[in-house]
């Protein structure tokens, strides 16, 4: 293995990283507010097609970042409207918005396919630091989006850990009847981590069909977004954890069609189920733990909250 | 919000969720109508095409009919977890397996006449299914993991074993390098009923109606809702509620199963990768919008069987296809939302302590 192999394959860790990443994020802070959204991959489905249609149109990358951000939120918005305050389940709510994610962007996109890519991020110049020897090619180059990622899942940690935002969000997770008669509105705290689960599931979107990527197909989240929802789990809904699930499951992804190189004889597709086959033993792992502890796990995820059924 | 309350009423409007599904279509048609309008293509026409194709003809109702069966009995499986409380996601992935299960069987014995053939494949196929299922109901029934998670993963495996497979061990050597496998032998394919139909119509309205009358009467059945609707009731009666929920998803799995196996013997000639095709996750919508009874599924699997043929055959008048996804998610979107006022009605907000408030965001 040379050093231009080890180079490309850190390059693309890094890039499937900040895509899981951000999407987990994102789930990460819907479900610590107790809200189970399983329409990620809608969302990012939704994210990737507008970007990439605002990427062709103003050739603009932030433009077609932000563009995403908005749509991923007001598709977030479908589920909290449905699941948090008319208190559909959750379950149905978020694969239904799966469903309408990835055949609404099929439907509006359809012409995109032929589009050539005209927006694209450039590596982030960090002066000296772009000068060392390797990691000035690899780690050093990465775009803006993968810095912003980082800093978000930093803010996050602290949001969560350290703020009383953070508090009343962890508390309406756990328990939405304690957090409520505490004075805290469940109803808004919870639309508002859904938000911001969708504007981060549209920027991995937009980080797909921009930086990735670049171009639109049908089909082009190709699954992420369930391995976004996996890493939640992997990550004990923990935002630390979460990025080192991220880059692990990055990493599986990276070496799936570099296995020949190395001279590994497993199929590819076989590592691809690594992923979920780990999230299932760590899952299992959980439950045998929290016998005689409390649950990892925030104990009101996936329940509806009606102040009169308290 | 808006100055109006809402409360729940003392009792459900009866037929309410029949209400819910026709208002749920109502906005569906709405805002679909509004996304063809916005895109170019004429709602009316669109729609009259739709409908013409899907319900329209013998044909027509062949395929609608066909296509309600993977639905049916996807909903099916869900409605069966669903009526002891608990979700299975794993639909898609038991379609597939049991899709598997049943082109094992074809290559195991590939010179056994039909007669025989096909009830094995099928055999097969539920096997298939409630293998998928078997981690997700003992983990469920013995350390209580969650069968949500569990079951969504294994989608995720089983869309990789079958692709696996097709790439690989099973590859078609005269398929001209498609990732598919061969062809099943002729005697494989289901009886015809007419046009496009198959009997796989007859074997899962049997089992889907089947399974709703003797649900609805053995003691199964009964210990079933019991189990669902409060699990300290069931185990004071002395029903196993370990055993319950591992047969359930087992069970579960196994009906799903049989879906993949009905559509690979029906509709194809071989196994692909796409050979679920988004049956398990419709499926799901299905179950939901039965409010999990069998004979509710039969009706909606019917209706989103025509929803989906009408998509299909929409392709050549320069329509996207997705436009049927979009459409059930509509409908199952506008049908929740509906459904909140079959369950509760406005009221004005007053002082007195009869009206509770509920949303209030």
């Amino acid at each position: 293995m040379n050093a231009a192999t080890m180079m490309g394959l850190l390059i693309s860790v890094i890039e499937f990283g900040t895509l899981l990443y951000l999407a987990a994020l994102g789930e990460t802070i819907a479900e610590r507010a107790g809200v189970l959204n399983l329409g990620v991959e809608g969302m990012m489905a939704m994210g990737g097609m507008t970007a990439f249609w605002v990427g062709v149109e103003t050739g603009n990358p932030w433009a077609a970042l932000l563009a995403a951000i908005v749509v991923g939120g007001l598709f977030a918005m479908i589920h909290g409207i449905v699941s948090v305050v008319l208190g559909a389940d959750q379950v149905v709510s978020g694969l239904a918005l799966t469903i309408f994610g990835l055949g609404l962007s099929a439907f509006l996109g359809r012409d995109l396919i032929v589009e050539r890519p005209n927006a694209v991020f450039e590596p982030v110049n960090l002066g000296p630091l772009s000068d060392i020897p390797f990691a000035g090619e690899t780690i050093f180059s990465m775009t803006a989006v993968s810095w912003i990622a980082i800093f978000c899942g930093i803010a996050t940690r602290f949001i969560f850990t350290r703020t009383r935002a953070g508090l009343a969000l962890r508390a309406v997770g756990e328990s939405a009847a304690t957090a409520d008669a505490a004075g805290q509105s469940v109803v808004k705290i919870r639309l508002i981590a859904v938000a911001i689960g969708g504007f981060f599931a549209g920027a991995s979107g937009a980080f797909l069909t921009i930086v990735l990527a670049p171009g639109w197909t049908e089909g082009t989240t190709a699954g992420r977004g369930w391995i976004a929802v996996a890493l939640v789990i992997f990550g004990a809904w923990k935002p630390g954890r979460v990025l080192v699930g991220s880059l692990l499951f990055g990493g599986l992804i990276a070496l799936e069609p570099r296995l020949q190189t190395f001279g590994v004889e497993i199929s590819p597709i076989l590592i691809s189920m690594l992923p979920f086959l780990l999230t299932i033993v760590v899952l299992v792992l959980f439950s045998i733990r929290s016998r005689n502890r409390p649950s990892v796990a925030p104990a009101a995820i996936g329940l509806a909250y009606r102040r009169e059924e308290r | 919000m808006f100055g109006i309350r809402l409360a729940r009423r003392e009792r459900r409007i009866p037929g309410g969720q029949t209400l819910a599904i026709a208002l749920g279509l109502v906005i569906a048609l709405i805002l679909g109508a509004l996304l063809l309008a916005f895109t170019g293509h004429s709602p009316v026409e669109v729609y009259a095409e739709m409908f013409d194709s899907a319900l329209g003809s013998r044909r027509g109702w062949s395929a609608t009919l066909t296509r309600a069966v993977p639905l049916g009995l996807a909903g099916l499986a869900v409605a069966v977890a669903g009526s002891m409380g608990m979700w299975n996601i794993g639909a898609e992935g038991q379609i597939i397996a049991g899709a598997i299960g049943a082109a094992w069987v074809a290559r195991l014995g590939p010179d056994l006449p039909g007669f025989a053939l096909i009830p094995l494949m099928l055999i097969g196929s539920v096997i298939g299914g409630g293998f998928l299922a078997l981690g997700p109901a003992w983990a469920r029934s013995r350390l209580g993991v969650n069968e949500i998670i569990t079951t969504l993963m294994l989608n995720e495996v089983a869309i990789r074993i079958v692709r696996f497979l097709v790439n690989g061990p099973w590859k078609d050597p005269e398929g001209n390098n498609f990732p598919v496998a061969p062809e099943l032998p002729d005697q494989a394919a289901l009886p015809i009923l007419f046009e496009r139909a198959h009997i796989g119509i007859i074997i899962a309205a049997v089992v889907v109606i089947g399974f709703g009358i003797w649900s609805a009467r053995s003691k199964w059945g009964y210990e079933l809702r019991i189990a669902g609707s409060s699990a300290q009731a069931a185990e004071y009666v002395g029903i196993s509620l370990r055993t319950k929920v591992f047969t359930v998803l087992l069970l579960s799995g196994a009906i799903a199963g049989l879906a993949g196996g009905i559509e690979l013997t029906g509709n194809s000639a071989r196994i692909v990768e796409g050979v679920a095709n988004g049956f398990g996750f419709a499926g799901i919508i299905v179950a939901a919008l039965a409010l999990m009874r069998p004979s509710g599924v039969a009706a909606v699997a019917v209706a989103f069987g025509a929803v989906q043929i009408g998509g299909e055959a929409i392709q050549t008048t320069g329509v996207p296809p997705s436009i049927s996804n979009v459409l059930q998610a509509l409908i199952l979107f506008g049908a929740l939302t509906a459904a909140v006022f079959t369950e509760y009605r406005f009221v004005r907000p007053s002082r007195s302590n009869a009206s509770v408030e509920v949303a209030t965001a």
